[in-house]
């Protein structure tokens, strides 16, 4: 916990009676589900190993949209994404006894995310989102929608070429390129060393232009 | 000629450039392709967006977790639970008034004793904060530092190490009549 719960004093010391006392209690969050809102990262984990569920909830919220982005540059597609997500929050609530905090809350989900994409098997399905029901078409009066759809096209090409890089190399592309991650706070999610992650940053690289050299 | 790592390259691609790569940069056209090729699928990479789902995928995704939570009961326990806020202010101020009696306490004088006044002055307020009155009985120093509970340090620390024994009642008294108060 960071905060800290003051008990102030003002004290005379030629006059007994003289002393006032003042509890200083920081803006304590509501105990209400809805008071979960206003609480900070920490203090909803606490929450949750307390087993408020909602506290939970919170944090799930909170974090979804980047577990899940994660995860879809992973795997390239929404089915798999959604349920590497699920996955990747339902680990979280298992593990949350052992987030000591060292890190934040987002890094570790990181951590999480990414194992659970690493670990995963095999995919149901590859990435298969089909350009009309994924990407859209702004502007599409200034640039014309022959442009548009050429765009995403070559984005649908991008996306899938990143799912079939080597997972380490996906991994770094990922946490590196999207996620604004450093390389050290990669090597940590990875295990691995500063070097190690850039040398992985360098063949996702390297293989995302061979691959987007095969396909226009 | 050594090119140069997939390390340096990286660090140029990134601008975390040290002199001497760049200088073999400078002499290096195999090199040069080879940042320039980086920077390129780098930049192509950077321009494709992960798809917004529909809005209501939000709610479906949290909806799904809490589903899938709901069988595995994490259980509640160890001293976390107690990291809570309206259980932490009284045992900031519990805990203040236990080390003030205990520290200033002549040497004849147990620290039991101190211990049990601090949980005698204690019963007069409710059962939850009789609760916290024996969880102050059993936090040590540490474990209360530890645990984000912070004394204010300074003067009013010196202070009430040298209170007389009137005195420290005085300051129990006023303690736990701001403690009733802060909680009502
Ligand atoms: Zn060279």
């Amino acid at each position: 916990m960071t905060h800290g719960t003051a008990v102030r004093i003002a004290w005379a010391p030629a006059v007994t009676a003289g002393w006032t006392v003042t509890v200083v209690t920081p803006d304590a969050p509501d105990a209400t589900a809805t008071g979960c809102f206003g609480m900070d990262d920490a203090a909803l984990v606490a929450a949750s190993i307390d087993g408020r569920r909602e506290a939970f909830d919170v944090i799930v919220e909170r974090h979804r949209r980047t577990v899940y982005q994660v995860c879809y540059r992973f795997v390239g597609n929404h089915e798999d994404a959604s349920d590497l997500s699920q996955e990747s929050f339902v680990r979280a609530w298992r593990g949350l006894k052992t987030f000591k905090g060292h890190s934040t809350l987002s890094t570790w989900l990181y951590r999480i995310a990414v194992n659970v994409c690493l670990n995963r098997v095999s995919l149901k399905t590859l990435p298969t989102d089909s350009i009309e029901s994924t990407d859209h078409f702004e502007d599409t009066r200034v640039e014309g929608a022959q442009a548009a759809l050429l765009r995403a096209e070559r984005a649908a090409t991008v996306r899938k070429a990143i799912a079939s890089l080597p997972k380490k190399q996906r991994a770094t592309l990922v946490l590196r390129t999207y996620h604004d991650l450093s390389h050290q706070q990669i090597a940590d999610i990875l295990g691995s060393s500063v070097g190690a992650t850039k040398a992985n940053f360098f063949h996702a690289l390297a293989n995302l232009k061979k691959l987007l050299g095969r396909e226009p | 000629m050594t090119h140069l790592t997939s390390a340096e390259l990286i660090d140029i691609v990134e601008g975390t450039l040290d002199a001497s790569p760049q200088q073999h940069l400078d002499t290096c056209t195999e090199c040069r392709q080879q940042v320039a090729d980086l920077a390129g699928v780098l930049s192509e990479a950077l321009a494709v967006a992960v798809p917004e789902p529909s809005p209501l995928f939000w709610g479906q995704l949290s909806q799904r977790v809490r589903t899938a939570i709901d069988t595995e009961p994490l259980a509640a326990g160890g001293w976390s639970r107690w990291l809570r806020w309206p259980v932490l202010a009284p045992i900031a101020a519990l805990a203040l008034i236990v080390v003030a009696l205990a520290v200033s306490l002549p040497r004849e004088v147990p620290m039991e004793s101190a211990v049990a006044n601090s949980e005698a002055a204690a019963s007069t307020l409710d059962d939850g904060f009789a609760v916290v009155a024996d969880l102050v009985g059993d936090f040590d120093w540490e474990t209360a530092v530890s645990a984000g509970l912070i004394v204010a340090p300074g003067a009013a620390d010196r202070a009430v190490l040298e209170l007389t024994a009137l005195e420290q009642q005085e300051l129990t008294r006023l303690l736990q009549a701001e403690l009733t108060r802060a909680k009502s």
